[in-house]
Formats: C-alpha cells, structure tokens, sequence
C-alpha cells in the first residue's frame, strides 16, 4: 500500500512539474531560449493566489486572479527583456533570465519577507481520504483533476480552434505559416500567456500543498524544469508530460533507494546527465547532421 | 592592516582568480559554464582533506588543482557531445549535482561541512599575500592566453567551431583545454579559500554563486580579462561598501546582470571601447 | 603517385533514402573538376563526406594517398583539404586580416599545447595580407569581416582556404548569390587558385560558369556517377540530358 502512496504522491508532483515545465519548452520551441525567468512567473503565480485568497476568502478567486496577473508577467518579460536580444545567440537572453530570476526572488523576499506567506483558512490542505486502503490528500486529488483537465483544453484548444493550429503551425513551420497571414508576434504572446497560465496554477497548486509560498518556491522547481524540458526533447509538449510523470515517480520511489547518497532534488540532474551522456539530443529530440 | 582589511582582500583575491578563470572558458573559448563554483567547491574539499589528512600545504594545492581539473575535463568532454543550449543545463546540472553529493556524504562532512582544518601556517597576511600572488599570476596567464595563437583559436572556436574546423582546428582539443586549464585555476582557488576560512560547507559553491561568478564575467565584459577583474573586485567590494546592497545583494546582482545584459551587453570593457572610439573619432 | 584525392564505393544512407550509393573517382593533382547534378542529386552529400562532415556507411577516403575516411574536417585540412561553404562562414567579430592570418597559422594551432607556446603573428600576418590581396580584397583588411557585402565575402572564404596550403580545394557553390560582376570576380579568384597547382572540386548549379572554366565534370544523379568526363562530352550526353530534364535544366541559375 505504501507503494502505492509513492505512486500517488509520484504522479501528483509529475502533474505539477508538467504543468510548470509545459510554459518552459514551450518558449524554447518557438524561440530556443530557455526561460529560466520563467520560475518567477510560477512564484507570482503562488504569491497571487495566496493574497488573494486572503483578501476575499475564496480560493477560487485566488487562482483566477493568478491566472490573469501572470500571462501579463510573462508577456512582459518577453517583450521588454527577449525580444531586444534575440539577435544575439540563445546564451545571452538566457543569462538575462537567471538575472531575472534571481532579481525577482530577492524582491519577493523583500516584499513579502523572508517567512513567506500562508492561507489564512486553508480548507484542503489537511484533508485526506483513504480510498481503497490508500491515502490521498485533497490537494493531490486536486492536483491530477486540474492537470488533466488543464492538458486536455490545451490539446483541443491546439488541435480545433483556428487559434490553436495557427501557434503549432507557426512554431514548427514558421516561414509557411507568416505566408499564411498568421501574425508571430501575436503567435509569441499566446505562447508566453498560456505558459504563464499554467504556472501560476501549479504555483497556486504547490501554495496549497504546502500551504505555504517563501521566496525560494520557484528555485529549485525551475531548475528542475529545466532538466525535464531537456529529458523530454526541447519544444516537445508531450515528451515533456512523460519526462515530468517519470521524474516524480522516480523522485518518489527514488529517495529510497538513492536518498542515502543524493539529496532527492538532485536525482532530475543525475537523470538528465546520465541521459545526456547516452542520448545527446535528449529522449525525443531529432538527432541533427 | 585590520583583520577585515585582510579579509575582503583575500575574498577579492580569490573571487578574481575565479572570474578570470571563467572567463578563459566562457569568454575566450565561448562555452557558457553556469557551474564554476563546482569546481571551486572540488578544490576546496580536496585541499580540505588533505591539510586533515596530512597538514602539507604543498599537497593540497596539488590537489586542489588535480581535483578541480580533472572534474573540469569530465563536463569538457560532456560539452564535446552535446549542443550549446544543453551545455548551459549540463553545468548547472553538475553544481547542483556537486552540491547534492557533498551534502549527504558523510565524509565529506555532510550538511555541516568540514571544521577545524589545519592552517596552512603562513597567517592572515600570508594567506592573503599567496592569493594575491596566485591572482596576479592568473591574471598574466590570462593575458598570455588571450595574446597567444590559443586565445586565437579559442575565439574561433568559440564563434563557429564549424569554420573554425576549415581553418585546421580541432573544436574538441580547445574546448578540453579551456575547461582544464579553467578549472585548474578554480580548483586553486578552492584551496587558498579553504587556507583562508579554515571551514567549508558546501553551500559556498552552489549555483547562486556560480551565477555571481558569470555576472561579473558578463558586466566586466565577456573575453576582457581586466574588465573581469575590475568587476570582480567592484562587485566583491560592493556589498562591503554600501549596507544596502549587502542586504539586498541579489537584488542588485540580478539587476545589474539584466541591465548590462539589455542595455551594454558588451560589459564594462565594451563600453570603454565604445568611449575610446567615440574619443578617437572627434 | 597517388590522386590527390580519390573515391572509392563511397555510400551513405539516411532518412530512409540511399543519399549516395557507391560512388568512385579519382581526381588527379592540378585537375579542375566540377561536381554538378540536378537538385538532390547527392551533391551536398558528398561534399560533406569528402569534407569529413558526414562519416560514410562505407567506402573510402582518401588524400594523396592517405586513407582519412575517419578523420573529422580539422584534422583534413591539416592535412592538405581547403573548403568553402556555400552559405558564407567568416569569423564576423573578426577583421578580415585576422580571418585570414588564423588560416595562415594553421601550423601553430594544429593543436593547443603549441598554440599556447606561441605569440608571434607577423609571419602569418605577412602571408595573409598577400593572399588577400591576391583574391582582390586589398584594402579591406582591417574592416570586420561581418561587415561585407555577399561578393567580397565569397572571396574571403576563397582567401582563407588558400591560407592553410592546400594541395585540393573543395568549393561548395562558390558562384551561388552572386551577380554578373560579382561571380566574374569570384571566377578570376578561383582560377588563380587553380593555376598555383592546386586541385579545384567544385560543386555549382550556374552551368555556363562550370562549363567554361572546369576542365572535367562529373555528373550525380540519385546518388550515383552517371557522367565523368570533358565538359561538352559529358554535357552532349543524352544520359545526362535526361536527368536534368526532369528537374528542369537552368543553364544559367540566378539566386
């Protein structure tokens, strides 16, 4: 049964990896810049939700209010800090990015201290249920609900709406899709929105489960999306769902057997390294001449 | 001279030969490494071990250096297999990796670090005296390099290995050297900061400080050695001189690296170069 | 003595598709060759395996007799191959002198522990500043060389293959992108590589061009040798008619 509790807590952590780390390669497919920045977009999105959710007593309008503050964010991020450096090669922008983040998370501390900030009434937090002999929070529940929920209006807003096909179109055919009259500026603000939206719910999610967001939320997470991104072959949504449902299943059970000579949050690296070294384009990257 | 004076010089001292050693593989050869302060942290714990193990001042720098080079030439050889985007990951990936490791381990002193190392016996004002003598070495190395037909190569290599493949140079055997020699020089430094602080954690090398340590590759000026090492000593003695930025040193860290970046994204040295053309034009 | 550079059974596969499928010949020291072919041909292909860009599923390379099937593109150049890209490759934070004198000191930087050992480029520079001057960019040598317009950027390239000494030059569409005036500079440039002695392949859609200055051609078609011989022969033949029907034969291609 414990086992089985790994799997829950392994799939329910994947969900939320997945749902920070989708906005990550999204950015990277269209525009090959990894947007470490990103983190910072995920811990407004915790922050948000929080305050909010303080202010008027309704979780739900915490979250709603975290998705609307943060595709602003990450719009802005990409207008006032990418666009200008784009001409240069992918290090620069990228360099750029760890400085936002690091800017960002010191003004969270300064802002809303080093303690960070809880609910004030946080119903779900504590509650469990045991289905079937296993134990499954509420919060977990929440998360995979949310996830697939999430990931399914993704897949049928990109695959039915004129919208949608006009951004899977631009990103991996760019050329023939400007000829078609579909805008890339518009096209990069809808990929920075909607990888901002998911963001802020995992980090509205990960304040819930640990009814609690300090300055460093995003740290370690972004990082670990990184390697995720990578494990799931840069640009690739799918293959990065995979990567994030495998490293929270092997973070699970690995801390067992590992946990005695790694911390737990360096298991993604060791994975992504080790992957690396055998397979240098990364799980389902295309392998170049 | 006060034991704070001593102090911030030897921290500058070290963090210049950190800075200019980066900048050889970053800067000259163009391999963006996001986890210097890996190496830097190899050294120390080398050069830590063996002042326990044996108290030789000789034989930690030894293998200070040896440490820190030949993990240097393990994340080479990794820059050999894979594309630029995934290097960046990999070396951040390797300080987190370092940090990860030294932390559990209980001989390496687990979460407490390592206390109580002998002293290397030549006092405060030795200690910062040797550094200091290592950083002007450093620093002339780097100028050597950078003059020599390596630095020559280095540039290419670092701009387009492809071309630089016509032109009869092999990508591989430079990007090897820029790491060893890189991290030899980190490592080094991992071992006169061990002399110095007598107590290491492994929170010291983690990638918080890595980042610092390319920020001032980045504001001093990418390639420029003495740009490197006016922002290094700069941003080493900002924190000291004004109280605010100390408490809000991220802040200002990460703000700085956005603005140069954005605005100057040649660094100090750019922008002198810039002035300097701008003067002999008028 | 040894071609200066020889094919034999070289044939590569990828993407499904048979790109190059056994191809030999040998071009002997001083030959001007032209490689041409109808679109996905094989051409490009097999410049980069003659480059040391794509290794071959087999078959052998070799240069002046030595066997360098295995050796990667630095070590080729080394040891007497030149090439230039068909999409300009020039250092452009660099100036044009440097670009050169960085071919000019191929010796030094053969590897880094005698790069290192050395500080010293006037030699090198001297010889550079020759060879751009002789490609016709006298003048140009302290101008950066991103900075360019497309003709003179073309010669650059020629200008540092010249610098590493090579015994066999290997041009991939050195006429491509350029006007009238421009591709006659270029022409003068190569043919004066040519009449040093070096061996010139050159690959090339402009057939008149090809036609007039090479004094062999091999035609490729569908990854195979269908064609190897004098220019007007080899372009009389009814073979070799046929495959450029199909792709539409431009005797004079424009970019």
């Amino acid at each position: 049964m414990y086992y089985i509790d790994l799997a829950v807590t392994g799939i329910s952590f994947g969900c939320m990896y997945a749902m920070m780390s989708v906005g990550l390669t999204l950015v990277y497919g269209l525009l090959r810049i990894l947007h470490v920045a990103h983190a910072a977009v995920f811990a407004l999105g915790a922050y948000v939700t929080v305050l909010v959710a303080n202010a008027t007593g309704s979780i739900l309008l915490g979250f709603l209010a975290a998705m609307i503050v943060t595709p602003l964010f990450g719009m802005a991020i990409y207008r006032v800090m990418y666009e200008p450096l784009l001409k240069y090669r992918p290090d620069v922008p990228l360099i750029a990015s760890i400085g936002l983040l690091i800017f960002m998370q010191d003004a969270f501390r300064i802002v809303f201290g080093e303690q960070g900030i809880t609910f004030h009434r946080n119903a779900f937090a504590f509650t469990t249920f045991n289905i079937f002999g296993v134990t499954v929070s509420a919060v977990q529940i929440a998360t995979i609900i949310t996830a697939v929920v999430v990931f399914t209006a993704l897949h049928l807003f990109t695959t039915r709406t004129r919208i949608g096909i006009g951004w899977r179109a631009t990103v991996s055919k760019p050329q023939i899709a400007a000829s078609f009259g579909i805008d890339p500026i518009k096209v990069r603000y809808l990929n920075f929105a909607v990888g901002s939206v998911l963001a802020a719910i995992a980090g509205g999610l990960v304040a819930e489960m640990n009814n609690l967001v300090d300055p460093g939320i995003g740290f370690v997470v972004s990082y670990k999306a990184l390697a995720i991104i990578v494990l799931g072959g840069l640009g690739s949504v799918r293959g990065t769902l995979i990567a994030s449902l495998v490293l929270g299943l092997v973070e699970a059970y690995g801390t067992i057997f590992i946990g005695a000579w790694l911390d737990r949050d360096a298991i993604a690296f060791l994975a992504l390294i080790v992957l690396l070294m055998i397979r240098p384009q990364g799980f389902t990257g295309a392998r170049t001449a | 001279m006060s034991a704070y004076e001593i102090s911030i010089i030897s921290i500058i001292g070290i963090n210049v030969i950190l800075a200019v050693s980066l900048n050889m593989i970053s800067g000259f050869c163009g391999q963006i490494s996001l986890g210097h302060g890996a190496f830097f942290g190899a050294g120390a714990y080398a050069a830590a071990l063996t002042m326990v193990g044996s108290g030789s001042v000789l034989l930690a720098i030894l293998a200070a250096v040896v440490t820190g080079s030949l993990l240097g030439l393990a994340v080479g050889f990794a820059s050999l297999r894979v594309r630029t985007d995934f290097l960046a990951v990999t070396t951040i990936g390797v300080n987190f990796l370092f940090v990860g490791f030294v932390r559990k381990q209980a001989w390496l002193g687990g979460e407490m670090g390592i206390s109580g190392i002998p002293a290397s016996g030549f006092g405060p004002v030795g200690n910062m005296t040797m550094i200091l003598l290592f950083a002007a070495a450093t620093i002339a190395l780097s100028l050597y390099i950078s003059r020599s037909w390596m630095g020559f190569a280095f540039r290419a290599v670092g701009e387009d290995e492809g071309a630089a493949a016509t032109l009869g140079i092999s990508a591989g055997a430079y990007k090897l050297a820029a790491f060893g020699i890189g991290t030899a020089l980190a490592g080094l430094a991992g071992c006169l900061y061990t002399f110095f602080t007598q107590f290491i954690t492994a929170d010291a090398f983690d990638f918080i400080f890595s980042v610092m340590l390319m920020a001032m590759v980045v504001i001093g000026g990418i390639g420029s050695t003495w740009g490197v090492v006016v922002a290094a000593v700069g941003l080493t003695l900002l924190p000291e001189a004004i109280r605010f930025v100390n408490d809000y040193r991220l802040l200002v860290f990460g703000g700085l690296l956005v603005l140069v970046i954005r605005l100057a994204p040649g660094g100090l040295a750019g922008v002198i170069q810039k002035a300097f053309l701008a003067v002999r034009r008028s | 003595m040894s071609a200066a550079l020889q094919l034999d059974d070289v044939a590569i596969r990828f993407g499904g598709v048979q790109a190059v499928g056994g191809v030999s010949f040998a071009v002997e020291e001083g030959d001007f060759v032209g490689l041409i072919g109808p679109n996905g041909a094989g051409k490009t292909t097999l410049i980069k395996i003659i480059a040391g860009l794509l290794r071959p599923d087999k078959g052998r390379v070799q240069l002046s007799g030595v066997d360098v099937t295995t050796d990667g593109t630095a070590s080729r150049v080394r040891q007497g191959l030149a090439l230039t890209h068909q999409i300009v490759r020039p250092f452009r934070e660099m100036t044009v002198l440097d670009n050169v004198t960085l071919g000019a000191g191929y010796r030094r930087t053969s590897s880094p522990f005698r790069a290192l050992m050395h500080l010293d480029r006037r030699r090198e520079s001297e010889r550079a500043a020759e060879i751009i001057a002789q490609v016709g960019l006298a003048g140009t040598e302290k101008k950066l060389a991103g900075s360019l317009p497309l003709g003179q950027m073309k010669r650059l390239e020629v200008a540092r293959a010249l610098a590493v000494e090579p015994r066999v030059i290997l041009l991939d569409e050195p006429l491509a992108g350029l006007n009238h005036a421009e591709a006659s500079k270029q022409v003068e440039a190569i043919a004066a590589v040519h009449a040093r002695g070096i061996t010139v392949v050159l690959v090339e859609h402009n057939l008149e061009e090809v036609m007039r200055i090479c004094r062999r051609l091999i035609v490729l078609n569908n990854g195979l040798v269908i064609g190897d011989g004098e220019p007007r022969e080899v372009m009389a033949d009814p073979i070799v008619h046929e495959a450029y029907v199909g792709g539409g034969m431009a005797s004079h291609a424009e970019a």
